[in-house]
């Protein structure tokens, strides 16, 4: 059993550096978000001037710029695999339930990254933008990051099989992303009004019963994409 | 418009029961399509 | 299926007739008058008719995903069949619940639409049914539609808890049974209606869900017809 669950680890960790490295060696995903993402707040930035924005509309202004890269990020995740035709070697090196946690280690440390450059961009630029409580800040965008990453891996691998990839990403995550968005929206709130602690723990409970959920489903349900 | 609506509410429920029996319809001449192309496809041979 | 048929033209029949007939007053005397409630007056009827649909819609997505999971588990295509006629009658019963929900909040609260919590539990799965189709039309392989779309149909399903009981908890909203409701015994059962009223909605409900029975049948039919004809081309 332990020594199973060590090979199993270690082809987790196998299909991750794998996908790591080969981001780095092209670095076409990692070079368009960062732009994708200056593109973004910089129209923001232009767009309000010297307003000054409630904390409800910030944390709206933020998820916005967090949703769009991610889905412009993750939606590559299978659809590099199909078109490099390596998807056939993958599924014989390992299994599909390695792959789906290999695959949703790397989209949720892309996830996160995107997250936190927004985050930066936004203290440095917005004068208004400032997180009152640090700590409902972090764990909302951690729980909110394993989250997106959570639903939308199992997406990906789906759309990597069909017509119109790019526009049916979006698409398809947007309705199961809602319960997410609305939880996190409000904690993201109470995080730049500087509510305590407490009174965000609601607000995890959620997120984290949404990630567990649909990790669990999507971790059934991957050998059915997956396999032919 | 809406003044007579508010006087004469049940105008109201008089919209939305029709409003439920045009969606049935409609869903029933989609059904009536679907079943009308079955038979010509079998007429053909 | 024919008992279901006779069932369901009566008990719709009854409703739309008892539920618009019935006089209301504010001091009821017996089974065949209503109690006037006040702030909806006679826009209350709605209750029979808008409630069961949406109730209904909600049992269609149900029914769509358990064939979903038959599908995933045995593979036949029998209950791909079943799954998508059960999703297009859900988005019918979704659309209609949507339209006569907002016309009705357009009298009672003023707007369209409020964005409270219920209204947007029917918008998420007017969007669910939305990608599912789009998601059918962009596969080509027929076993690979079947196969993806069950799973998005679970996948959104296990996403369903979240909006359709936990969120409309944690938000204030209009309908009956959200946060600030203080009499609400819940997000879903909350009835404060004479028991008149309340037979007739329970009527409503049972007569709704046999016509959805009956229609879902009638779809299933044709669909098998039409994968019958693909299998037997000449």
């Amino acid at each position: 059993m332990l020594k199973h669950m060590a090979t199993s680890f270690q082809s987790v960790a196998a299909v991750l550096s794998k996908d790591v490295q080969s981001e780095l060696r092209v670095r076409y995903a990692i070079n368009a978000l960062v732009m994708f993402i200056l593109t973004s707040v910089s129209t923001i930035l232009f767009a309000l001037r010297y307003e000054r924005p409630t904390p409800t509309l910030f944390a709206g202004l933020y998820w916005v710029v967090v949703f769009f890269s991610a889905m412009s990020g993750l939606s590559r995740a299978f659809v590099g695999e199909e078109e490099r035709g390596t998807s056939l070697t993958l599924r014989l090196i390992a299994t599909p339930a390695a792959i789906y946690a290999g695959k949703l280690v790397a989209n949720t440390i892309l996830t996160l990254l995107l997250a936190s450059a927004v985050t930066v961009l936004y203290l440095l630029t917005f004068p208004g933008f400032s997180v009152q409580s640090y700590d409902i800040f972090v764990v909302t965008v951690l729980l909110g990051a394993v989250g997106i990453a959570a639903a939308t891996t199992i997406l990906a691998a789906m759309i990597a099989k069909a017509q119109a990839r790019g526009a049916l990403f979006p698409v398809l995550s947007f309705p199961v992303l809602i319960p997410l968005f609305m939880t996190v929206l409000d904690a993201t709130d109470k995080a730049l009004s500087g509510d305590d602690f407490g009174e965000a723990f609601g607000d995890f409970q959620v997120l984290a019963g949404y990630a567990m959920v649909m990790i669990a489903g999507s971790a059934l349900l991957f050998a059915e994409v997956w396999n032919d | 418009m809406i003044d007579f609506f508010r006087a004469n509410q049940l105008y109201i429920v008089l919209a939305i029961v029709l409003l439920i029996w045009a969606g049935i319809v409609a869903y029933l001449i989609a059904l009536d399509r679907k079943v009308r192309k079955l038979e010509q496809s079998l007429r053909k041979d | 299926m024919k008992i279901v048929r006779a069932a369901a033209i009566t008990l719709v029949t009854l409703v739309l007739v008892a539920g618009i007939a019935i006089p209301m007053t504010a001091s009821p005397k017996g089974w065949l008058e209503f109690p006037t409630i006040r702030g909806l007056e006679q826009n209350a009827r709605n209750i029979f008719f808008h409630v069961p649909i949406a109730w209904t819609t909600l049992v269609a997505f149900l029914v769509s995903m358990f064939y979903a999971v038959r599908y995933l588990q045995t593979k036949r295509a029998e209950y791909d069949i079943r799954s998508v006629a059960s999703a297009s009658l859900g988005f019918m019963f979704c659309f209609l619940a949507t339209v006569t929900g907002a016309l009705w909040a357009r009298f009672n609260w003023g707007s369209f639409w409020n964005w409270d919590p219920r209204e947007t539990s029917i918008f998420i799965l007017l969007l669910i049914y939305g990608a599912y189709f789009t998601l059918r039309s962009a596969l080509e392989s027929e076993e690979t539609r079947a196969r993806l779309s069950a799973v998005y149909a679970v996948v959104a399903g296990l996403t369903a808890p979240f909006f359709l009981f936990l969120m409309p908890r944690l938000m204030g909203g209009l309908h009956p049974g959200s946060k600030d409701d203080a009499g609400g015994n819940g997000p879903v059962l909350d009835f404060k209606m004479s028991p008149n009223m309340l037979t007739l909605f329970f009527i409503g409900l049972i007569a709704f869900n046999l016509l959805f029975v009956w229609m879902l049948d009638i779809r299933v039919r044709v669909g098998m017809l039409e994968d019958y004809r693909t299998r037997h081309k000449d």
